[in-house]
């Protein structure tokens, strides 16, 4: 954690250093920039984020936020919550290590996606004050996040790599279109949550730095130039449609994953607060539960 | 609905900008602009190369369809009738998306807080002011002088002495420009 930190400060310092120097859009690149705007043989970011931004990425966003939401209410009103008994019979799945680092990012992903929202609809909420804070915290809540993204990434890689049960899984979408209690083939983390999984930490990772490049606006970063060989002004443009366009994905299937353990298997939330799972792997993650009853633990 | 003609432009003559700096010293002043915000900036290429050395004076260029104005998530732009354009500081989050979908870099951010966050956009006003009251002291306060009312030229183009900086209709300004690719015969 410790490592973290002093990273962070160290990144800080940096920018604090770059800021001093010639800058990258308002000096002498800003003629080049001007003469190179939608030119051809250009990149044509700046029109094309204009385009994307003035047109699209706010509908996208009321279509993912109505959306998704909606098919799955008409998913629990069609098929219904699957409901397990509480059993005498639990397994410690998530020590508290585990249960930390998952409620940090939780505590994080809570505060970030509402404030999101806050910001590309920022019309609607008239601008100035409300607005501005919903983007400081936005950014705020970054750091957290940022400090346990790789530890959590890290925890769960193993139970997160795909295998040939989530071929099955995906056939059957996980056995959530049926109200059957079918045993489903799933390790500790099913197809569905490890699709979360690497959407979280590759996502979340990307929209950390895209997110970060356009804080820190005029940070010259040498290395991102050479290896894209785009301009500080170009950079920003592409981490502005990245930050969006990820920003679908991470919304859609957080708001999955909250549905999913709140609503469609009641009580699945208890798990990562107190640690432990109960009967309901038998059927959700049945192969996990072969392994564990073999070993002995359940 | 006024013509595209009668829409007010900058210019900036290359054959005369000198680099002297003066429409940028003097928006500054005329302004109180906070250090580290220029809203007009004069850039040389080529420096000290003979023959290809050239100066010129960058502003806002108050678009016609201004790409800040459709990329703002606050909606804080808004056009006037003679197409300067300008933004509300109150209601401006500063996101940055304007300095993205500009083409001329122009709109700027004071950075405020302790967490260093982008403060409320700033750019040129053409003279304008904001969406305050006119010639209140909040207008001045966020947004400078408002010359445009008092019937006055900007403060940069009134005060280059070799009238490189030229401002006001479109119609009016290429007509100047005309008048000198003629007399000199070449810089059109
Ligand atoms: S800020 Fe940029 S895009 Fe907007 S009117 Fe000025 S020059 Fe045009
Ligand atoms: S920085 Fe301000 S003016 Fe520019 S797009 Fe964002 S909210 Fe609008």
């Amino acid at each position: 954690m410790r490592k973290y930190v002093t990273m962070i400060i160290a990144a800080l310092s940096l920018a604090s250093v770059a800021f001093a120097t010639e800058s990258q859009i308002w000096g002498e690149m800003r003629i080049q920039n001007i003469l190179g705007y939608d030119k051809e043989g250009s990149t044509h970011l700046g029109p094309l984020f204009t385009m994307l931004q003035h047109q699209y990425f706010a509908w996208i966003f009321l279509g993912v936020l109505i959306g998704v939401p909606l098919a799955f209410f008409i998913h629990y009103k069609i098929i219904g919550p699957k409901v397990f008994p509480h059993s005498a019979k639990k397994y410690y799945a998530f020590n508290l290590y585990n249960r930390i680092i998952h409620q940090v990012a939780a505590v994080s992903f809570l505060v970030i996606v509402p404030t999101g929202f806050i910001i590309v609809f920022g019309d609607f909420f008239g601008g100035g004050t409300l607005v501005r804070m919903a983007k400081n915290l936005h950014g705020i809540f970054t750091i957290p996040f940022t400090i346990v993204v790789i530890p959590m990434a890290l925890m769960w890689l193993k139970e997160a790599l795909f295998n040939l049960d989530d071929i099955k899984w995906f056939m059957i979408l996980g056995g959530y279109l049926s109200k059957e209690k079918k045993p489903i083939l799933a390790g500790k983390f099913n197809a569905g949550q490890k699709m979360w999984y690497w959407v979280a930490i590759l996502g979340g990772i990307t929209m950390i730095l895209s997110g970060a490049i356009m804080f820190f606006l005029d940070f010259k970063m040498q290395m991102l130039h050479d290896l894209t060989g785009l301009s500080q002004i170009d950079l920003l443009r592409a981490a502005a449609i990245i930050h969006n366009v990820m920003g679908f994905a991470v919304v859609a299937l957080f708001i999955t994953h909250v549905y999913m353990s709140m609503f469609a298997i009641k009580g699945a939330v208890q798990s990562i607060i107190t640690g432990y799972v109960e009967e309901e792997v038998k059927i959700l993650h049945s192969t996990w539960y072969k392994k564990l009853k073999d070993q002995g633990k359940f | 609905m006024m013509s595209e003609l009668s829409k007010m432009k900058f210019y900036c003559d290359t054959n005369r900008c000198i680099e002297c700096f003066a429409c940028s010293v003097a928006c500054a002043e005329a302004h109180d602009l906070p250090t580290g915000i220029s809203r007009r900036k004069v850039i040389t290429l080529f420096n000290g190369v003979e023959g290809k050395e050239i100066s010129t004076s960058i502003a806002c260029m108050h678009c016609t369809d201004a790409p800040c104005e459709q990329v703002c998530p606050v909606d804080c732009f808004y056009i006037r009738e003679d197409g300067i354009v300008l933004h509300d500081k109150n209601r401006c989050i500063g996101c940055g998306y304007c300095l993205y979908a500009c083409p001329f870099g122009a709109p700027q951010f004071p950075r405020d807080g302790a967490f260093g966050a982008k403060g409320a956009m700033d750019k040129c006003t053409m003279c304008a002011g904001g969406p305050l009251e006119t010639n209140s002291v909040h207008e001045r306060e966020l947004y400078g002088q408002n010359r445009i009312a008092e019937g006055k030229v900007p403060m940069c183009a009134s005060i280059c002495s070799t009238n490189a900086l030229l401002v006001g209709d479109a119609e009016s300004v290429s007509a100047i420009y005309r008048k000198r690719v003629v007399g000199r015969g070449r810089g059109a």
